[in-house]
């Protein structure tokens, strides 16, 4: 999970990190998280709140050392033993600061009769019992939502018992206990996908996948804490994991090889029918991993062909060999040549204007792989052996990709960008103008609104090159943001020719204590709509917004970051004027308010005044 | 560091200064050896030294003396040379 981040930290950090994840042992890691402490560079603060039935508090330095190293700087909260909905129900302020809540809880608290049904009323009562438990969760969530709105919630499922007596007859029916998890189970799964902001903790899967090596039963008999010391690190990994999407963004892109890995054999040596593709083995591991990288890309993870062939015979390939699962065109770009990879590969960034570090790069080849290793240490190296088995392994285990949701977005995007790649092709078109007016776009600006506020939200996270202050808000904090009374709050959602491109610009604005005064807080525009002038749309429409509430003045900000250096002078070009600025920073003020022109090659549709 | 992997465990675990006497580890002379650290600490002993501990003994692990005649009755313990250190 963290090997590219480690590579990085100093060599006493690193060895303590590697001792500590190898050894398991409690004062390994809290060396670890000592030296960790002394790090100027940390990661992002991360609050989470941990509601728990069993006593996590032994657990709570591996908690601590696995999501330090996503890297954050975690702040765990630890609510009293049993006090879950007691917790909840809880009007604090501090909910509005808390990036994640975690609910960990397990049947031996919540259901503890099916453990011993015939004590208690099998089969009837029991069933009675197991509706009530049903309600509960359904009444958390309610609690939940209505008290800390923006906070997301993470609940876990329930882990079969490691210590069940009888278990031949648990089995065999519906008020057992195997069955009644599994109700349960089966009802949060339901919560977490009918409704945003509550995930599910899959704590039953780390379990099942870590088999009876975590549990310890004499520290769950003295202190509730069910789990051996490899179990406790192990459990802390996977709620680093389960919690990081919140905290890093997914990679975008994956560059790969063809030869060894989507098949078997080389084809400029093996011609096609020499190529080890097929159902049977080995052919099918191949098969296999063209079945995982397929729905990567259905995913929205973008696929780049990277591979050292005539182009006439790659694709030849794909045209004539009857097993393939990947077709030529589900590569949104393809370099089939013979320069560097890694030059490819930052021609293929360019193309799509992603970054560098937006890359995953999967290749058989040690040698490839550690010329792109050297060659760009942005891009993560997905595997470590050229095996396809191990390719394999590493396309199941990897969470470069993972997410929590799938957005309308994912699903379009390797038609969007196919559509991006083509066009910088024709982009040598001398008449701009004409070339965007032939995409005939039309937007439409809407409030931000709990209908948008996941994209605007996911935009925040992900957008880096045109984005002014790179603020990662929250979506509390983008909800408190917004609750300021004369607070503005814009997406702009862009139609063109080739379909709906979603929500693809957002402008978060404030007002500040100097009287009729807007202060711009967040500006940024998806690198899918880069050079199309939607920035200015949506300026316009701001303006427009900022007078009708009689604004005369703003301010606004420029922080540099590694990725914004194109719009360094985006705000001298909207006529602000410099205020003040230092290396990293350029504040701006607009002292007068004037309409601004909507460019003439987009239209406008109706302004959504929903508020 | 002493080559005695019981003495090494506790002095790591308790952060002791690293000459510590094995004889003045005991639950009363340090006050972190809370019931919290108890739990951890029998992590701790379990992991490293590859052990089950029985409910009687739990009672008496109060000391290095006491921990190191639980790991010897269990053949788990032996000061020279140094087990191997995960």
């Amino acid at each position: 999970m963290y090997r590219q981040w480690i590579r990085a930290l100093p060599d006493e950090q690193r060895a303590a990190i590697i001792e500590a994840g190898e050894t398991a042992a409690l004062s390994k890691v809290r060396r670890a998280l000592r030296l960790l402490q002394t790090l100027e560079q940390k990661g992002p603060r991360f609050e989470v709140e941990l509601l728990s039935s069993q006593n996590l508090e032994p657990v709570l330095p591996y908690l601590q050392f696995a999501l330090s190293c996503l890297p954050s700087e975690p702040q765990l909260h630890l609510a009293p033993l049993d006090d879950i909905e007691g917790y909840v129900a809880r009007p604090a302020e501090s909910d509005r600061l808390l990036h994640a809540r975690v609910v960990i809880w397990r049947v031996e608290e919540v259901l503890p009769e099916v453990l011993f049904p015939l004590s208690h009323g099998f089969p009837d009562q029991l069933l009675g019992r197991i509706e009530q438990v049903l309600e509960r969760v359904e009444r958390l969530v309610s609690l939940h939502r209505k008290f800390a709105p923006g906070v997301p919630l993470f609940i876990s499922t329930l882990p079969l018992p490691s210590h069940l007596a009888n278990r031949l007859f648990s089995s065999q029916h519906e008020a057992g206990a195997l069955a009644a998890i599994a109700r349960i189970n089966s009802r949060i799964y339901n919560l977490a996908g009918a409704r945003g902001g509550v995930h599910v903790l899959d704590v039953a899967d780390w379990a099942a996948t870590q088999g009876a090596a975590h549990a310890d039963v004499l520290l769950e008999m003295m202190a509730r804490q069910p789990w051996s010391a490899t179990g406790q690190l192990s459990f802390g990994f996977f709620l680093a994991r389960s919690l990081r999407p919140l905290l890093v963004p997914r990679r975008k892109a994956l560059a790969l090889d063809l030869d060894n890995t989507l098949w078997g054999g080389v084809i400029a040596e093996d011609d096609i029918g020499g190529l080890v593709l097929s159902h049977d083995f080995p052919g099918n591991v191949h098969l296999r991993i063209q079945r995982e990288l397929l729905e990567l890309r259905n995913r929205g993870i973008l696929l780049v062909l990277l591979s050292k062939n005539n182009e006439a015979d790659a694709k030849q390939g794909f045209d004539s060999h009857p097993e393939m699962i990947l077709k030529w065109e589900d590569f949104v770009v393809r370099k089939v040549d013979w320069n560097h990879k890694h030059e490819n590969l930052r021609d293929a960034a360019a193309e799509l204007k992603l970054g560098l570090d937006s890359f995953v790069f999967l290749d058989d080849s040690d040698y490839e792989r550690e010329q792109m290793r050297q060659a760009i240490p942005e891009v993560l190296i997905l595997n470590e052996s050229g095996d396809p088995l191990q390719i394999l392994r590493a396309l199941w285990e990897t969470d470069a990709f993972e997410s929590l949701t799938l957005t309308e977005e994912d699903r379009q995007r390797h038609h969007d960008y196919s559509v991006r790649a083509g066009r910088n092709v024709e982009g040598h078109n001398d008449d701009l103008e004409g070339f965007l007016r032939s995409l005939e776009m039309e937007v439409t600006i809407e409030h931000i609104e709990h209908s948008n506020l996941e994209r605007v939200v996911t935009m925040l996270s992900k957008t880096n090159q045109f984005n002014l202050t790179t603020r990662r808000h929250s979506r509390a904090e983008v909800q408190r943001l917004l609750e300021q009374q004369g607070a503005i709050g814009l997406a702009l959602r862009l139609r063109d020719k080739f379909g709906d491109q979603g929500i693809v610009a957002v402008l978060l604005a404030v007002p500040v204590p100097e009287e009729g005064t807007l202060n711009v807080d967040s500006f940024l525009v998806s690198c899918r709509a880069l050079g199309r002038g939607v920035e200015d749309a949506l300026w316009s429409a701001m303006l427009e917004e900022a007078r009708r509430r009689t604004y005369h003045r703003v301010e606004a900000a420029y922080f540099a970051s590694a990725k914004n250096q194109l719009v360094a002078n985006f705000y001298d070009r909207l006529g602000f004027r410099r205020d003040a600025q230092n290396t990293n920073a350029v504040r701006y003020v607009l002292d007068r308010i004037e309409t601004a022109a909507f460019p003439p090659w987009i239209a406008r549709s109706s302004v959504n005044h929903a508020e | 560091m002493p080559n005695d992997p019981l003495l090494t465990v506790l002095i790591d675990f308790f952060d002791l200064p690293p000459n510590t006497q094995s004889a003045s580890i005991t639950q009363q002379t340090i006050a972190a050896w809370d019931s919290l650290a108890m739990v951890q600490l029998i992590t701790e002993l379990q992991r490293t030294f590859s052990v089950e501990f029985d409910l009687d003994e739990i009672q008496t692990l109060r000391s290095y003396d006491e921990i190191r005649h639980s790991l010897e009755k269990k053949g788990k313990f032996s000061a020279t040379p140094a087990a191997p250190m995960l």
